[in-house]
C-alpha cells in the first residue's frame, strides 16, 4: 500500500507538503525532493562544476525547507522562486568562500557540466529538456552583452562590480544590461510558459 | 533581440531608483548596504515591489536553465536521513515576519547569524518594534539550532555506543554458536563411537556364546565318545562336487555299539530364511534325508541322528538346504556339503 500513500503525496501541491513539513512529515519533504531537487542539484553543479560540494549545497538547501519551510507564505511569492533563491544564494556563497580559498578557473559556461542525464525516467527527462530548452532558447535570444552579463552572476557568481572589471565596462551598463536581460527573458518566458513566469 | 546595439541598451525609460533590483535577484550586489537599500525600497515603494517581484521570479527560472540531469541517487537518502536526525522543523508564528516579500525571507535565510542581527539593526530603522521582535526571534532560532545540534551530537553518540554494543554482542552470539556447533560435533563423534562400541560388544557377545556352543559340542563328543563308545568314522571334506565357495567340513563319529550317530559340521553359512540344511546319506539306494540342523552364529551344528544302516554302506554324505519341514525323497536344494565316506 506504499504506492497509493506516496501517490497521494504526489498529488498535494507545494503549500500543502510545507505545511506537512511543518509537523515533521519526511514524507513532504521527500515529496517536494523528487519535485526540485534535480533542479537545485544541477543549478548547483552548474555554478560550482563540482558534484561533490553541489551535493551538500543541495543537502542544506533542503535542511532549510525542512527547518523552515513551515514559515513561507504565498506572500512571499511562488515557492519555486523561494526555493530557487536559497539554492542560488547557497550556492553563490559557496562558490565565492571558495574564490576566497583559491584562485579559481573561469571555464566556458557550458563546457563543465560532466554529469550524464542517467537517473531520470523519460517523462520527467522529456518535460526537464522542454523546460531548459526554452529557458536556453530565450537566452539565446538575448543581445550578446546581456546574455553575459547573465551567465557572468547568476552562473559564474560575479558581482556586477567584478562584471564590469572584468568586460571593461561602465557599471552603470552593466547593471542596465541585467535589468534588460532580465525584462526580456520574461517577456520572452511568458509566451512560452505561459503561467509559470 | 540577437541586435547588441538595442537602443534599450540605455535603459532609457527605466526608474534609477530600480537599478539594482536586477543584479539583487541574480545576487550580484556587491555589498550588505546595497541589498538593505533594495529592501528598504521595496518595503516602502509597491511599485518598487512590484518591479522588484517581476525581476525576482524571472531570475529564479534562471535555475531551470540548466542541462537536465539527476543528482546521484543518495542524495535523497542523505537529506532525508538528516532530516531524521534534525528535531522538529521550527514554526515561527509571527505575523510580521510572514508579510514579508519573498525575497526578505530568502535574505535572512541565507545570511545566518551574523547577517540576522545586522537585518536586524535595519529592520529597527525601518519599523522598529517589528525588527526588534524580528531580532528576538532569530536568537531565538539561533538558540533552538544550538541545542538541536549539541542533541544532534548526544543522539548520535548513543547511537555510536549502541552500535558498539550490538556488534559486540552480535561477535559472542557468533562465538557461542560457534563454540556450540563444535560441541554437537565432538558429542555426534562421541556418539557414534558408543554406538560402533556396542555393536562390537554385541558381535564379540554373540562370538562368545558360539565358541561356547561349541566348546559344549565338542565336550559333549569328547564326553560320549569316550564315555558312550563313539569313534570318528568319517571325516568329510570337501569334494569337487561341493561349491568353490564353501569351505565347510565336518565329520561322522558312530557308537561303537548300536546305530547311533553324530554329525558334526563346521563354517557352515546361515540358511535362507524359512530354509534349514538337510544331511543326507547317499549311495545305498534312494538318498536317505536323515536329520535338518540349524547352525550357530558361527556356523558350527553338532547333530545327533541314527544310521538306517551301517556307515560303510553308504558312499557319500551330502548336506542341502530344503525347506524346513519339507523335505523330499531327493535332495532339490542347495548343496553346501558333498564328501566321500572314507
Amino acid at each position: 500500500m506504499d504506492g497509493v500513500y506516496r501517490l497521494n503525496y504526489q498529488g498535494l501541491e507545494d503549500l500543502e507538503l510545507l505545511a506537512k513539513i511543518g509537523d515533521q512529515d519526511r514524507e513532504a519533504l521527500a515529496t517536494l525532493y523528487e519535485r526540485y531537487g534535480r533542479r537545485v542539484f544541477v543549478l548547483a553543479v552548474r555554478i560550482l562544476n563540482d558534484p561533490v560540494g553541489s551535493e551538500e549545497v543541495t543537502q542544506d538547501v533542503f535542511m532549510s525547507v525542512w527547518r523552515r519551510g513551515a514559515t513561507y507564505t504565498s506572500k512571499k511569492g511562488k515557492f519555486t522562486t523561494w526555493l530557487f533563491s536559497i539554492a542560488h544564494n547557497r550556492t553563490i556563497d559557496e562558490l565565492r568562500k571558495r574564490r576566497r580559498d583559491r584562485s579559481r578557473e573561469n571555464d566556458d559556461i557550458d563546457d563543465h557540466l560532466n554529469i550524464k542525464s542517467n537517473d531520470m525516467s523519460p517523462a520527467d527527462a522529456a518535460v526537464a529538456q522542454s523546460e531548459y530548452a526554452k529557458i536556453r532558447a530565450a537566452m539565446e535570444q538575448l543581445p550578446v552583452e546581456q546574455k553575459n552579463v547573465v551567465e557572468l552572476s547568476y552562473f559564474k557568481g560575479l558581482t556586477q562590480t567584478e562584471i564590469a572589471t572584468k568586460t571593461g565596462q561602465p557599471l552603470g551598463t552593466v547593471k542596465t544590461r541585467m535589468r534588460l536581460a532580465l525584462k526580456k527573458l520574461r517577456t520572452a518566458l511568458s509566451a512560452e510558459m505561459g503561467a509559470q513566469v | 533581440m540577437t541586435d547588441s546595439k538595442d537602443n534599450t541598451e540605455t535603459g532609457a525609460g527605466m526608474d534609477a531608483r530600480f537599478e539594482d533590483f536586477a543584479a539583487y535577484a541574480l545576487d550580484a550586489l556587491d555589498s550588505d548596504d546595497e541589498r538593505r537599500a533594495v529592501e528598504s525600497l521595496i518595503d516602502s515603494d509597491p511599485e518598487a515591489l512590484a518591479e522588484f517581484n517581476e525581476l525576482f521570479e524571472t531570475a529564479g527560472l534562471l535555475a531551470i536553465a540548466v542541462p537536465p540531469v539527476s543528482p546521484p541517487s543518495h542524495l535523497k537518502a542523505n537529506i532525508l536521513k538528516l532530516a531524521a536526525e534534525d528535531s522538529a522543523p521550527t514554526t515561527i508564528q509571527s505575523a510580521p515576519a510572514i508579510l514579508r516579500p519573498a525575497f526578505w525571507g530568502t535574505r535572512i535565510f541565507r545570511s545566518g547569524v551574523a547577517v540576522s542581527a545586522t537585518a536586524a539593526i535595519a529592520v529597527l530603522l525601518v519599523v522598529g518594534a517589528l525588527g526588534y521582535q524580528n531580532s528576538q526571534l532569530s536568537d531565538e532560532i539561533d538558540t533552538l539550532r544550538t541545542d538541536i545540534s549539541v542533541e544532534a551530537v548526544a543522539v548520535a553518540t548513543l547511537q555510536s555506543e549502541l552500535s558498539t554494543t550490538v556488534t559486540d554482542s552480535e561477535t559472542k552470539v557468533a562465538s557461542m554458536k560457534s563454540d556450540l556447533e563444535a560441541m554437537e560435533h565432538e558429542f555426534g563423534a562421541t556418539t557414534e563411537k558408543v554406538v560402533q562400541q556396542e555393536e562390537m560388544v554385541s558381535k564379540l557377545a554373540i562370538a562368545n556364546d558360539a565358541l561356547r556352543q561349541a566348546l559344549r559340542d565338542q565336550s559333549w563328543l569328547t564326553y560320549v565318545a569316550m564315555k558312550e563308545g563313539y569313534q570318528v568314522e568319517s571325516w568329510l571334506a570337501g569334494s569337487q562336487q561341493a561349491p568353490a565357495q564353501s569351505e565347510a567340513s565336518g565329520l561322522i563319529a558312530v557308537k561303537v555299539v548300536g546305530n547311533e550317530a553324530v554329525f558334526q559340521v563346521h563354517s557352515l553359512d546361515q540358511p535362507r530364511p524359512g530354509f534349514a540344511y538337510t544331511l543326507w546319506l547317499m549311495g545305498n539306494g534312494a538318498p536317505r534325508p536323515v536329520a535338518q540342523f540349524e547352525v550357530s552364529e558361527i556356523g558350527t551344528a553338532t547333530v545327533p541322528f541314527l544310521l538306517p544302516a551301517p556307515l560303510h554302506y553308504y558312499s557319500s554324505v551330502m548336506v542341502t538346504q530344503e525347506q524346513v519341514n519339507e523335505i523330499g525323497n531327493d535332495p532339490s536344494g542347495t548343496m553346501v556339503i558333498f564328501a566321500e565316506t572314507n
